[in-house]
């Protein structure tokens, strides 16, 4: 098992090089020069030419991705050019605020999405399922964008039960973590929903009933157990995707997190940025990948690594 | 003798002045509470030499003084300075100093930080904003504690606006050679409020500074919250969880309007809205083809079914705000006149290409839409066509020969709040892009000859004067098609007083705002 979690470690690098290389490309493709958004409708010619000299924009495209790549590995992503902070300073300081809104939708979508799944494929045909069915294609279909929003006029300002909006406690990421995980849910209901139907048919559930096994230890303990492992996937593509910066969520609650850096910077061609946290969320991506894998052996001990 | 009849003087006045206050008012101002501000972008430096943008340039404000600044109305009033003389010949300023007064860290501001500023900004650190000084400064030299000489290169007229633009904020010497690069992080100046923390993109702390020498600031702390969503920072307001906030889109008015707990105030501003013309391009090279742009478009209609009344129709470049606006009159609505003026040109019926931003100025696309409409009604069909802000940027400023540009919608709001900088970038030939910002490749020896007279004016009345003339100039020659001034759009809640609205498009609070409990 460990040398397993080396090895696929050790993939990570290719990765890395190759989401370095395809972002460094696209982002030079599209035209709109940082200087000019940076300085404004304001600057002069020499003001351009600062910005331009400082960040290395002037120099060949080659040498600005070598150069680039030399520093990356030291652990330094260069300079922000909108803010000029360095860039791993500014992942670090969003990359939490991410985390967290993104457990928190993770811990909302599992619990709603397992639940409801459970009783759809346990309760099939009946009118309980059908109403988490449609539950389930409204949470699909609604826009996140205006979710939030409906849920700030809700429950900000008419009720006041929570804040409309931005920092400070946990409080603030309450109504930002039911709206991202109320749409995760949906997917994951409809996972849960199949995946348990088929594992019901089996007949080591039907031998386990006729043991005369409590039926919520048969579903909950034999059935969805066994279940798991394509919810578990689901699980792990809604959090990874969640980790690169539900950009959405984030705008609509003014949370400063990676998604929000990336659009951000994408806008004011803010290119080290935009690579850093590129390469951050590639990083993740691969980490909660890993982490699924690991955790399908912990599910299906008949799953081996070595 | 003299000095206990002033005294009383004083006396009567400010306790009749605090009488009237009360029975006009009828509220006492309350110390104490903390004020929530949500502005709509994050601040990039909070170096007042290096900002480049308004949520910046407002935090700044709160935070430092500058030798000179803007009242409401857009005049200069003494700050930092008490009072300032001009040598004859126009090269030499000399400012007395306002005494006692110190920075956050205790260190003095004395004329020494303010040679302090114009060696920074003339030296080899380049900041972003010293454009604005290096020019025409020469050097600042200190004479005694309180009194600083600045000498110039040549006689700037707009000198004093360009002390109180932003850029002019005096930082703390002491300060900014400990921390260098890092200045930005720990601003340290004179202003009413001091620095507490900076959450990038997420919020800006300030707290009272006691020592003000304006006064001990009503208000305990300003939180400046980054909302980036429009209809999510109406909803902080509309929840409690913001006092106050900017940029309220024209639909969201007539509803927080009808709410009796808040105040929605429209403010013009000195930002002018307009069409760029490409001059070199055939037909713009025909003056009578840019009138005729000019009568075809009906702004007093745009103004109202587009603003909804939140704006204001301008007669050429520079918006009323600015100082040194001339009311002269612009192009009349008038359809007949365009198509005769088109006819006489030759080109009756023209195809154009008309470009817009889309939400980068207050409801760009619509006013480049209903201009749209109206050239249609004269014959000229225009293709509308828009870009992401950043791409239009860099689009409409190539050179002539590389671009195919023909009309496209631009704003300009001069940030030293005078009518010099809110001509000279767009029309002087020097500053034809890709150099400047003259997109539209104008030039007029006329109008150049007028704007540097009025850079060099020794008098406010020979400034003024060739400010008039020049702006008249622009209007004849009708380089762009004319619009509007839109106006900038607050809301707080009732219990918010005294917040400072800046025709710049900057708000911000000083040591006289305050909230009820």
């Amino acid at each position: 098992m460990v040398t397993y979690i080396v090895r696929r470690l050790i993939l990570l690098l290719p990765v890395l090089l190759g989401v370095s290389l395809v972002s460094f490309g696209l982002l030079q493709l599209v035209p709109g020069d940082p200087a000019l958004i940076l300085a404004g409708e304001e600057a002069t010619e020499e003001v351009l030419a600062r910005i331009r000299h400082e960040y290395g924009l002037n120099q060949p495209l080659p040498v600005q991705f070598l150069a680039y790549l030399r520093h990356a590995v030291t652990g330094d992503l260069g300079i922000s050019i909108q803010s000029r902070q360095p860039v791993a300073v500014l992942l670090g300081q969003r990359f939490p605020f991410t985390l967290k809104l993104a457990f928190l939708a993770i811990v909302v979508s599992a619990t709603l999405g397992v639940v409801a799944g459970v009783i759809a494929a346990t309760r099939r045909n009946s009118t309980l399922d059908l109403a988490a069915l449609l539950g389930s294609l409204v949470g699909i279909s609604l826009p996140i964008f205006w979710l939030g929003l409906l849920a700030i006029l809700v429950f900000a300002v008419k009720l006041r039960w929570l804040p409309a909006g931005g920092t400070g406690t946990l409080a603030h990421l309450i109504l930002p973590a039911l709206v991202l995980g109320a749409a995760s849910s949906a997917v994951i209901a409809r996972t849960t929903r199949a995946s348990m139907l088929e594992v019901l048919r089996q007949d080591y559930v039907r031998t386990a009933r006729a043991k005369g096994v409590d039926e919520r230890l048969v579903i909950y303990r034999h059935a969805l157990k066994n279940a798991m492992i394509p919810i578990l996937t689901v699980f792990g593509l809604e959090f990874g995707y969640n980790l690169g910066g539900a950009v959405l969520t984030e705008t609509v609650f003014s949370l400063p997190g990676v998604g929000r850096l990336i659009v951000e910077g994408i806008f004011a061609r803010d290119y080290p940025v935009v690579q850093g946290a590129l390469l951050l969320v590639a990083t993740t991506f691969v980490l909660v990948n890993l982490l699924t894998d690991v955790a399908y052996a912990f599910f299906d001990p008949r799953i081996r690594y070595d | 003798m003299k000095r206990t009849m002033a005294l009383w003087l004083v006396g009567l006045l400010a306790a009749s002045g605090l009488i009237l206050a009360q029975s006009a008012v009828g509220q006492q101002p309350t110390a104490g509470g903390v004020l929530t501000f949500a502005a709509g972008s994050d601040p990039d430096s909070l170096d007042p030499q290096n900002t480049q943008s308004n949520p910046g340039e407002q935090v700044n404000r709160m935070m430092y003084d500058n030798l000179v600044r803007f009242n409401a109305k857009m005049q200069i009033e003494p700050a930092l300075a008490q009072s300032w003389t001009q040598s004859p010949d126009g090269l030499t300023w000399t400012f007395k100093l306002r005494k006692g007064v110190r920075f956050h860290d205790g260190s003095p501001f004395d004329a020494k930080a303010v040679k302090y500023f114009f060696d920074r900004v003339l030296g080899d650190e380049k900041p972003f904003k010293a454009s604005l000084y290096t020019p025409f400064v020469q050097g600042a030299q200190v004479l005694d504690d309180n009194t600083v000489r600045v000498t110039l290169k040549q006689p700037f007229a707009a000198f004093l606006f360009r002390l109180a633009h932003s850029a002019g904020a005096i930082v703390s010497p002491a300060a900014h050679q400990k921390w260098g690069k890092d200045f930005a992080l720990h601003p340290v100046g004179t202003g009413p409020f001091k620095f507490v923390e900076w959450i990038k993109g997420d919020r800006v702390v300030v707290e009272r500074s006691d020592a003000y020498w304006g006064g001990r600031p009503l208000l305990d702390r300003v939180v400046v919250k980054t909302v980036k969503e429009d209809s999510a920072r109406v909803l902080m307001l509309e929840s409690g969880d913001a006092d106050l906030i900017i940029n309220i889109t024209p639909e969201d008015i007539p509803r927080l309007r009808k709410d009796p707990r808040f105040v929605i105030e429209s403010i013009p501003t000195a930002r002018a809205l307009f069409i760029t013309i490409n001059v070199k391009k055939k037909p713009f090279d025909d003056v009578r083809v840019r009138r005729a742009l000019n009568h075809a478009v009906n702004r007093e209609a745009i103004v109202k079914s587009i603003y909804q009344g939140n704006a204001e129709v301008i007669p050429g470049i520079v918006a009323p705000l600015q100082n040194g606006y001339a009311k002269l009159s612009g192009y009349a609505y008038d359809s007949k006149k365009a198509k005769e003026l088109l006819a006489q040109a030759g080109v009756p019926a023209l195809k154009v290409k008309l470009w817009s931003p889309k939400g980068r100025y207050v409801k760009d696309f619509e006013l480049a839409q209903a201009v749209q409409q109206d050239l249609a009604a004269v014959g000229i069909e225009a293709t509308l066509s828009t870009m992401e802000w950043g791409a239009y940027l860099s689009a409409t400023k190539t050179p002539a020969e590389q671009t195919d540009r023909e009309l496209f919608l631009l704003g300009w709001s001069p940030s030293t709040g005078e009518a010099h900088w809110g001509t000279f970038p767009l029309l002087h030939s020097s500053q034809q892009a890709p150099k400047g910002d003259n997109r539209g490749f104008f030039a007029s020896k006329a109008l150049d000859d007028a704007m540097d007279k009025a850079g060099t004016a020794t008098s406010d009345k020979a400034r003024l004067a060739a400010l008039r003339e020049a702006q008249q100039i622009v209007i004849n020659d009708a380089s762009h098609v004319f619009l509007i001034s839109p106006n900038m759009i607050v809301g707080a809640s009732k219990k918010v007083h005294a917040v400072v609205n800046l025709p710049l498009e900057l708000t911000y609070l000083t040591e006289k705002s305050w909230k009820e409990k």
